[in-house]
């Protein structure tokens, strides 16, 4: 919302004292977000009235040859001897004797400041020297006409006066944040505004007196107003206006320039009045043309009905738009006939046009919340419905509309105020420390008192210390004690309160334990592994589920989401990662390790005891390579570091497993087991998708389900056992059937050794089959040993190698 | 002969001529002593060098611009990265937790009432739409802030209060909103929300909290400012700002907005089986992602969920 200071200090005496700057700054701390700040007087710097004394057109051509006077200012732009400014004007309207806008050389046209920035200068145009130019509205910013240029009004502005002094545009426009104010429906309008800021200096307000026209004993027309349910609208008033003395505008006005610089144009005098009154109070006013509404009702007199629409009933909008109505909307009806949709936009067959001769003007207050469906359903943003979405007091209606038929002129028939919803004003009782004890200051009664009377709040406080406070009618928020808290903390300054901090007893502050195990996964696998860590989106594609073999309808789907690509919340998070794996291949990455943790739901997974969907949190590590690198990886991670209990099944073909990890391979997979309970699987991804996903090398996955081991028991036993004595070192090479376990062959090994009684390892070194056609293949193996007694003698060492033959023999494996 | 032999047969001859000093009369034996110590002295130091350069005379020497070897590979460090997003979130729970702040963790999908309803949104109420939200089929809401936790959290430590304790905790989460995403927008990022009830909490305690926060996180002194805020959940409300610190750039004079915050609305404790009447208490809620933007002076917010190593690797 865009909110002028210089129309601001019409309604608040600002102390010489306080700075534009210092005001601007109170207004962020105090009020709203101030975004940007626009300063029109540079925008408008050097723009000047001017006379046309002579327009001759310029044969041939449609352009016109002027002489202007710029009065005191001629002679700094015209030629030695002359006492006029040439200019070439290509506007139709451009005529002899009217006052015109003047660009002179060196001025920047408006319509680009800020942008281009494109300064005028003296040149010429069909052998004619043109010395800047004569403005259009759209040149100037104020509006969208390009037929012909500004004209003046002779008795407002002389030739060479500064165009944006006697205009309000030597201004401050300040660019507020709604969002901040979606509470506060008065100050959608300049008075609200302006009281709040009088408050911020602690200065009573002045009430502007709105609607003080006396309108009774009106009998030339009827205004029939029929409330049908006063929750969807509490108060309707209208009037019947006579406009047929109401003239159109030959001038350019403050009216124009007014509504400009709240980012609003000119259309016709009857709606830019009701914008102004908008402008000026927050209410938002509608006019319909009388005998068309007789017309759509066809009934003698007007016999306005409001009413819930019916579903699907039609209404052609102004905009031409035919909108089909939903039950929540609300509809103005004559003779329940629709002619507009209430709060949000008139209907065509009513709209005021060039002939019209009576207008109904409504002043009128709905139910936010029907209107906020009305918004979304339509998608009507207007200045109107962002008002009326905040919640229009219905007190101030029948104000704002003498207010606007006091402005408008034309004569006035008849006066209707339908008022079933009337709400009696919120008093609250609340004490000076339920104040200070929730702000942490100590604000005396006085101060509190006058602060809250600035604003028209009326209070009453005879012990300096019980308050009744009283909202101002036209302040819809206020209910509970803490809302006049906020009014006094806010008004006084946030910022003047007093820093302090909470006394604790001291404890131990806890974190969750899902939160200390994802750090400790972080530290291992990044910082003491390679891997990297990535987070990918919550949602994901259809076609991405598809792709992995998910099933796309167990995800919980958004049904407002952005694009395809995010429309189901995951279920798992490899499918993610495996989709950035192609274009980080491509990005010259040929051997990574990344991983996510996150949370993954299913509809499958059903709902926890709150009734909401049963989230877990997933560690999902993707990398390039196969499944033994992969395997070696999750050896570090969860058995060597997080020190879990372990191990691991063959994934079967077709089992229960394997569906729920479609994108593994299951011959060359596994299942994860943490004390005895299946924890995730992994292993290497299948061709197939691999395929779909476009990746030409060996991708290996793990996916598992963190709350499943966050709470499992770590093994801490580890015999820190180091001999004294030399121990000895053995390559032992076995023969095995082609087919034979590598880890039956290792089980027997340690088994032998442990039996021995000594402290020993067991290193892997290789395993080897010269043809794939082979029906043996080599294992082999380094071990160490010592005793931890004493040293071994010779004959001990060939007898404890002996003995491992033995028992390795006993499953297959013969010393090579 | 080598120059090592050449100084050990010169330091010979000197000390037989020290030996001399016997002969000389007693009042020229001091300057001939010292005279006599120089020299060898720099002899002995030439020979320390002589025999260190003989010791390495084998030794082929670096190129220490190199990175390697000739015709040795290249030694290869590799090395993991975390998520800049996580490090910086565990960098601000680190310091909450450090404060005395236990530390929950938001979910990725809630419903109408934790998101809404319990946080004193009137149904259907306009309030509602500033947040954008996701919705699924059945209903449900991806979040679009981490105070759809404030319920949760406070019905969790509600007794602390029956047993004369404080709420204090946090809650850090990934939220949602939808709106399309550009350099500077994201409809995913990540919050941490506050939450601290006791008999006497003031505006003054929170201001004072948050502002030694950030002391804390920025490693300085800083002055901070307030604007006003509306939300439904809060009376009063309030955006928090801060003076962007020497460690961002930070000249003085340019202010940063850094999180919304206020006293919890009545309604929200009532809601949890507080009384309204015996506890008050404040809440805040900022964002993660805007700590690192801000830290690092990234261009695109985009990067953040982009599984770009290349852009990961930078960390």
């Amino acid at each position: 919302m865009k909110i002028s200071i210089n129309e601001i200090k019409k309604y608040v005496q600002i102390p010489s004292t306080v700075k534009d700057e210092d005001l601007i700054e109170l207004i962020g701390s105090r009020l709203v977000e101030v975004e940007e700040v626009i300063d029109l007087a540079k925008k408008y710097q050097g723009i000047m009235a001017v006379k046309v004394v002579s327009a001759e057109k310029i044969e041939g051509t449609h352009l016109t040859l002027c002489q202007i006077d710029a009065g005191a200012q001629t002679e700094r732009f015209a030629k030695a001897g002359s006492k006029t400014v040439q200019v070439v004007c290509g506007a139709p309207n451009v005529h002899q004797g009217m006052l015109a806008v003047w660009l002179a050389p060196g001025v920047i046209v408006p319509e680009t400041f800020g942008h281009e920035n494109f300064k005028l200068g003296a040149r010429k145009l069909r052998g004619y020297e043109s010395n800047g130019m004569l403005a259009a509205l759209d040149e100037l910013d104020l509006g969208s006409d390009h037929e012909g240029i500004v004209e003046l009004n002779p008795r407002e502005i002389n030739p060479g006066d500064d165009f944006a002094k006697i205009y309000g545009l030597d201004d401050l426009i300040l660019d507020v944040e709604n969002k901040s104010l979606t509470h506060r429906p008065d100050c959608f309008g300049l008075i609200g505004f302006a009281r709040e800021i009088a408050g911020i200096l602690g200065i009573k307000f002045a009430e502007p007196r709105l609607g003080m026209g006396k309108f009774e004993n009106l009998k030339s027309a009827i205004l029939n107003v029929d409330i049908r349910d006063s929750e969807l609208c509490p108060r309707y008033t209208g009037a019947v206006i006579n406009v047929t003395a109401l003239k159109t505008k030959k001038y350019f006005d403050q009216e124009v320039a007014f509504l400009a610089k709240a980012g609003m144009r000119s259309i016709d005098p009857i709606v830019d009045l009701t914008n102004i009154i908008m402008l000026q109070t927050g209410q938002p006013l509608h006019a319909f043309d009388y005998d068309k509404l007789i017309r759509v009702g066809d009934s003698d007199t007007a016999q306005i009905i409001v009413r819930a629409a019916r579903d699907g009933e039609e209404l052609q909008l102004l905009d031409g738009k035919i909108i089909k109505c939903i039950p929540e909307d609300i509809l103005i009806t004559s003779n329940d006939r629709p002619i507009a949709l209430a709060g949000a936009m008139g209907g065509k067959n009513t709209e005021v046009d060039a002939s019209t001769r009576r207008i109904v003007l409504e002043s009128a207050t709905f139910s936010l919340y029907h209107l906020r469906k009305t918004q979304m359903a339509h998608g009507i943003f207007s200045e109107a419905i962002t008002r009326f979405t905040k919640g229009q007091p219905a007190a101030c209606c029948l104000n704002v509309l003498k207010e606007a038929i006091g402005q408008l002129g034309g004569q006035v028939e008849v006066v209707t105020d339908a008022y079933p919803g009337k709400i009696q004003p919120n008093v609250i009782t609340l004490t000076i420390e339920h104040i200070n004890k929730l702000l942490g200051t100590a604000y005396t009664a006085e101060q509190i008192q006058g602060t809250l009377e600035n604003v028209g709040f009326g209070v009453q406080c005879a012990d300096d210390y019980n308050l009744t406070v009283t909202a101002p009618e036209w302040r819809t928020d206020i209910h509970i004690k803490e809302d006049i808290i906020e009014e006094v903390g806010r008004l006084l300054g946030y910022d003047n309160i007093q820093l302090d901090l909470p006394v604790r007893k001291f404890r131990e502050g806890q974190i969750d334990r899902m939160l200390k195990l994802k750090r400790e996964i972080r530290d291992i696998l990044s910082d003491k592994l390679d891997a990297h860590e990535v987070l990918t989106y919550s949602f994901v594609s259809k076609k991405l589920l598809e792709k992995v073999g998910e099933e796309s309808a167990d995800s919980y789907e958004i049904v407002n989401s952005i694009s395809p690509e995010l429309q189901c919340f995951r279920q798992q998070i490899v499918p993610s990662l495996l989709d950035k794996v192609r274009e980080n291949i491509k990005a010259g990455h040929k051997d990574f390790v990344i991983y996510e943790m996150n949370q993954v739901t299913s509809r499958h997974a059903g709902l926890d005891k709150e009734k909401v969907p049963l989230m877990s949190t997933d560690l999902g590590i993707v990398c390039l390579g196969d499944f033994y690198h992969l395997k070696a990886l999750t050896l570090e991670l969860v058995k060597h570091d997080l020190r879990l209990d372990l191990s691991y099944r063959k994934l079967a073909m077709n089992s229960e497993t394997a569906r729920t990890y479609p994108y593994l391979e299951p011959k060359r997979s596994v299942e994860v087991y943490c004390n005895d309970r299946l924890v995730g699987a992994f292993g290497e991804v299948k061709k197939r998708v691999l395929t779909e996903l476009k990746i030409d090398k060996v991708i290996s996955a793990l996916e598992m389900n963190l709350e499943q081991i966050v709470d499992a028991p770590r093994v801490i036993e580890k015999t820190f056992l180091i001999s004294k004595f030399p121990s000895v070192e053995r390559d032992l090479t076995f023969k095995v059937s082609a087919d034979a376990l590598f880890g039956r062959i290792e089980n027997a090994l340690n088994e032998s050794l442990k039996r021995k009684q000594l402290i020993y390892t067991v290193t892997p070194v290789s395993i080897y089959q010269s043809d794939p056609n082979d029906l043996t293949k080599n294992i082999s193996f380094r071990i160490k040993f010592s005793n931890p007694e004493r040293t071994l003698d010779s004959e001990e060492i060939s007898a404890i190698i002996e003995k491992i033959k033995e028992d390795v023999a006993s499953v297959g494996g013969t010393i090579v | 002969m080598s120059d090592i032999e050449k100084l050990k047969s010169e330091l010979k001859k000197l000390l037989i001529e020290y030996a001399k000093i016997k002969e000389l009369p007693p009042a020229e034996r001091g300057a001939f002593g010292k005279q006599m110590n120089q020299q060898k002295q720099a002899i002995l130091q030439r020979l320390t060098a002589a025999e260190a350069e003989q010791e390495s005379a084998e030794i082929e020497e670096i190129d220490f611009t190199a990175p390697c070897a000739p015709n040795e590979p290249i030694p290869q460090i590799k090395r993991g990265t975390k998520h800049p997003l996580m490090t910086e979130l565990d960098k601000v729970i680190e310091i909450y937790n450090r404060m005395g702040f236990d530390v929950m963790e938001s979910r990725q999908l809630d419903d109408e009432f934790h998101m809404f309803e319990s946080l004193n949104f009137p149904k259907d109420h306009p309030a509602r739409d500033g947040y954008d939200t996701f919705r699924t089929g059945e209903g449900y809401i991806p979040p679009a802030h981490t105070s759809t936790m404030q319920h949760r959290a406070l019905l969790k430590y509600q007794p602390e209060l029956e047993r004369d304790g404080q709420i204090a905790v946090v809650i850090p989460g990934r939220v949602f909103r939808n709106e399309d995403a550009d350099a500077t927008h994201e409809h995913t990022f990540y919050q941490c929300e506050g939450v601290f009830v006791s008999k006497d909490a003031t505006m003054g305690q929170m201001f004072g909290v948050l502002k030694q926060f950030f002391e804390y996180y920025y490693g300085q002194k800083l002055k901070i400012k307030t604007q006003p805020g509306y939300f439904p959940f809060t009376e009063p409300s309030a955006e928090l700002l801060i003076e962007k610190p020497a460690a961002l750039g930070g000249k003085g004079g340019d202010w940063l907005e850094m999180l919304g915050c206020g006293m919890i609305h009545p309604n929200v404790l009532k809601k949890a089986g507080i009384d309204p009447d015996r506890y008050q208490g404040f809440a805040w809620g900022g964002g993660i992602d805007r700590l690192v933007i801000l830290k690092y002076g990234l261009s695109d917010i985009r990067y953040f969920e982009s599984a770009k190593l290349d852009f990961l690797e930078e960390f």
